[in-house]
C-alpha cells in the first residue's frame, strides 16, 4: 500500500499542488489509509528536525550574501574586469558574458541571480554592438548555469545536507566542471563567431586598463578565496564561512564601495529571508518524505527496476543522465535533488560510483535543466531581463545546451574531472 | 457574493497585517543569525573563548525566521509549483482545481496544526534547551533555561499562518470562480523564481 505514495505524489505535483504540500500530503494520506495515523506525527517531527540544522543555515547566509552583492552594484565592476580581459577576442562581448558568469559564480552561487545581475548590463551592451538579441540572451542564460556549479552553491548545500555528504568536498568537486563548461562555451562562441560573422572584436585593453578594472573588482573577487580558503584551512565550518561572507559582503558594499546604504538593509534581509524560508520548508518536508520513502522501500524497488534494465554502471549513468535531463525539464534543481537524491544516489554508490562524483553529475545535470522548457527557471529569468519570449531564447540556446550536455557526459565518464580536487584535499580516497 | 467577498477581503486584511509583522520579525531573526555566528567566530579566534550558545541560538532564530516568512512566500505565489497542466486548462476549470488543491493544503495544515499544538504543549516542549536562557524576572535578576516549546512553537506559528493564507487563497479563488475578480483585494506579485536555491 505504502509504495503507492510515489504515484500519488507525482499526481499531486502534476495537478499543481505546491511541492511542499505534495511532499507531505502523499505520504500522510497513505499512512492514514494504512491505519498508521500515529506515524503522521513522525512526519511532522521530521519536518521540524529536517529544518533544525546548523549546516543548513549556510543556505540563508549565502542567499543573503548574494542579495547584498547584487544590491551593492558589484555586477558592473565584474563586467568591466571581464571586458578588459577577453573583450578583444573575436565575439568579444559574448566571451565577456561567459567570463563574468564564471567570476560571478564564485560570489553568488545562483544562476537566477547571475541572470538578474549581469544580464541587465551585458545584453543591452551586446545588442548595441550588433549582436542578435536572441543570441545575447541565449549566451547569458547558458553561462548563468555555471553559478550553482562553481562554489558557493545553494544546490550543493542542499544535496550535501539531504545526502549527508561534505559541503567542502562538493564545493571543490564543482570547480573544474564549472570552469570546463565556461571554456566549452567560449570555444563554441569562437567557432560561431567565424560562421555567423559575430561583431568584430573590441580594442585590446592596455595593461593599465586591465589593472584598473581588476582593482575596481578586487574586493568582490576576493569572496571565493575567503570562502574556500576559510573552509579548506579548517578555520570555518561552511556555515560560519557563509556568515563571514555575509559580513564581508556587507562591509565592502556599505563601507568600501559605498554602493549600498543602511536604509537598503531591511529590504535585503526581507528578500533573502523570504526566499530562504521556501528552501528551508522544502528541505524539511523532503526529510519527512525521505523517511516514508525509506519505510516503503522505494529506493530498493527503484534500484531493482533500474538494475533489471542493466547492471553496467556506465550504461546506468547514461540512463540516469537522460532521466535527470527529462526531470530537469519539469522540476527546478533544488526540489529535484531533494526528491531524487535519496532515491538514486544509494543505487549508484552500491554500484561503486563515488558519492561525490554522483553528486556532481546530478547537480550539473539538473542545473543545465534550468535551461530547458517548459520549466526552465533561467529561461524565465532571461526572458524577464531581455524582454524576449521564452520560446525564442529556448531555440537560440540549443547549440550551447548541446555543448553543456557533452560536458555532462565528460564529467560523468571521467570521474577525475570532479574528483581530483577533493582527492587532493583529502575528502575522497 | 457579499459574504464571500467580505470574508475573503477581511481575512486578506488580517493576513496582510500579520505577515507584515512576520516579515519584520523574520528579517530581524535573519540579521541576528549573522551577528550570532560572527560573534561565535570572533570569540573563538580573537578572544580564545568558545561560546556555548551561538549554535543553538542561531538554529532558534533560523526556525523562527522560516516560520514567520514562509507564509508571505506562499501568499505571493512563491512556493514551487508545476503549473503545466493547470495552464492547459480553461480558466474556470483551473480556478476550480486551485480551490480543490487549497482544500487539500488546508487539510494538511489543519492536521499539522493539531500535531504542532500537542508537540508544543506536550512533554517534549517542557524539556529545557541546552544553552539558551531567558530572564525570569523583569529586573533580569534571575534567569531560567528556555523550554524547548519556545523553539517548537516556530513551526506551529508557521503552520498557523500558512493555514490562514491557504483559507484566504481558497476563498479568494472561490470568489473569482463564481463572481469574477472585481472587488477583491490586491496581493503583491511573487518575488521568487523557483525554490530560491537555483
Amino acid at each position: 500500500m505504502l509504495s503507492f505514495f510515489l504515484p500519488l505524489f507525482i499526481l499531486f505535483l502534476m495537478l499543481g499542488l505546491p511541492v511542499v504540500f505534495a511532499l507531505l500530503a502523499s505520504p500522510a494520506i497513505l499512512l492514514w489509509m494504512n491505519g498508521q495515523e500515529r506515524d503522521i506525527v513522525l512526519l511532522y517531527r521530521n519536518v521540524y528536525e529536517g529544518m533544525n540544522s546548523f549546516p543548513l543555515m549556510a543556505i540563508p547566509f549565502f542567499m543573503l550574501a548574494g542579495e547584498l552583492m547584487n544590491r551593492g552594484g558589484i555586477s558592473a565592476r565584474i563586467v568591466g574586469f571581464a571586458q578588459a580581459m577577453v573583450g578583444h577576442f573575436r565575439g568579444g562581448l559574448a566571451q565577456v558574458n561567459v567570463v563574468d558568469s564564471m567570476l560571478f559564480a564564485g560570489i553568488s552561487g545562483s544562476a537566477v541571480a547571475d541572470v538578474a545581475a549581469l544580464g541587465s548590463i551585458i545584453i543591452p551592451q551586446m545588442e548595441k554592438k550588433g549582436y542578435p538579441k536572441p543570441f545575447a540572451a541565449a549566451i547569458t542564460a547558458a553561462s548563468a548555469i555555471i553559478g550553482p556549479i562553481i562554489p558557493p552553491s545553494g544546490i550543493m548545500i542542499i544535496y550535501a545536507y539531504v545526502m549527508g555528504e561534505s559541503v567542502a568536498a562538493l564545493f571543490l568537486a564543482g570547480i573544474v566542471p564549472g570552469i570546463l563548461i565556461g571554456i566549452a562555451l567560449m570555444i563554441t562562441i569562437r567557432l560561431m563567431a567565424d560562421r555567423y560573422n559575430l561583431p568584430a572584436a573590441m580594442q585590446r585593453a592596455t595593461w593599465r586598463e586591465t589593472g584598473q578594472a581588476g582593482g575596481a573588482a578586487f574586493w568582490p573577487l576576493m569572496t571565493p578565496i575567503l570562502l574556500m580558503g576559510g573552509i579548506l584551512s579548517g578555520v570555518f565550518t561552511p556555515t560560519e564561512a557563509a556568515a563571514v561572507t555575509v559580513g564581508y559582503s556587507f562591509l565592502i558594499s556599505i563601507l568600501l564601495l559605498k554602493t549600498l546604504t543602511l536604509r537598503d538593509v531591511p529590504g535585503v534581509l526581507t528578500r533573502a529571508g523570504i526566499t530562504s524560508s521556501v528552501v528551508m520548508l522544502l528541505v524539511g518536508a523532503a526529510m519527512a518524505f525521505k523517511t516514508v520513502a525509506a519505510l516503503a522501500h522505494t529506493p530498493e524497488l527503484l534500484a531493482a527496476g533500474l538494475l533489471g534494465i542493466t547492471e553496467d554502471p556506465l550504461l546506468l549513468l547514461l540512463l540516469v543522465n537522460i532521466l535527470l535531463f527529462i526531470v530537469g525539464m519539469f522540476l527546478d534543481a533544488g526540489p529535484a535533488i531533494i526528491i531524487l537524491g535519496p532515491i538514486l544516489a544509494p543505487i549508484f554508490v552500491q554500484l561503486g560510483v563515488d558519492p561525490v562524483h554522483f553528486a556532481v553529475v546530478m547537480v550539473i545535470n539538473l542545473t543545465v535543466g534550468l535551461l530547458t522548457p517548459p520549466m526552465g527557471l533561467v529561461l524565465f529569468a532571461t526572458s524577464a531581463v531581455s524582454g524576449l519570449r521564452v520560446e525564442t531564447i529556448a531555440r537560440a540556446v540549443l547549440p550551447f545546451l548541446a555543448v553543456e550536455f557533452l560536458v555532462i557526459l565528460l564529467v560523468t565518464y571521467i570521474p577525475a574531472i570532479s574528483l581530483t580536487l577533493p582527492r587532493l584535499a583529502g575528502f575522497v580516497d | 457574493m457579499g459574504l464571500l467577498l467580505g470574508l475573503s477581503n477581511g481575512l486578506g486584511a488580517v493576513n496582510a497585517a500579520l505577515l507584515t509583522i512576520g516579515r519584520w520579525l523574520g528579517a530581524i531573526c535573519l540579521g541576528l543569525m549573522v551577528v550570532v555566528i560572527l560573534a561565535q567566530v570572533f570569540f573563538r579566534y580573537v578572544l580564545s573563548n568558545a561560546l556555548p550558545w551561538p549554535e543553538e541560538a542561531s538554529r532558534f532564530l533560523m526556525l523562527w525566521s522560516t516560520g514567520l516568512m514562509a507564509p508571505t512566500a506562499f501568499r505571493r505565489g512563491g512556493f514551487v509549483v508545476i503549473d503545466m497542466v493547470v495552464r492547459l486548462l480553461p480558466r474556470s476549470l483551473a480556478t476550480g482545481l486551485f480551490v480543490l488543491l487549497m482544500v487539500l493544503a488546508i487539510l494538511v495544515l489543519w492536521t499539522a496544526l493539531g500535531i504542532g499544538w500537542s508537540e508544543v504543549t506536550g512533554l517534549g516542549g517542557r524539556f529545557q534547551m541546552d544553552a539558551l536562557w531567558a530572564p525570569a524576572a523583569l529586573d533580569f535578576s534571575s534567569w531560567v533555561k528556555m523550554p524547548k516549546s519556545a523553539m517548537l512553537a516556530s513551526l506551529l506559528v508557521g503552520v498557523a499562518l500558512l493555514l490562514l493564507v491557504a483559507v484566504e487563497l481558497a476563498l479568494r479563488n472561490l470568489c473569482i470562480l463564481f463572481f469574477g475578480p472585481d472587488g477583491l483585494h490586491e496581493i503583491p506579485e511573487t518575488i521568487i523564481l523557483g525554490s530560491g536555491a537555483e
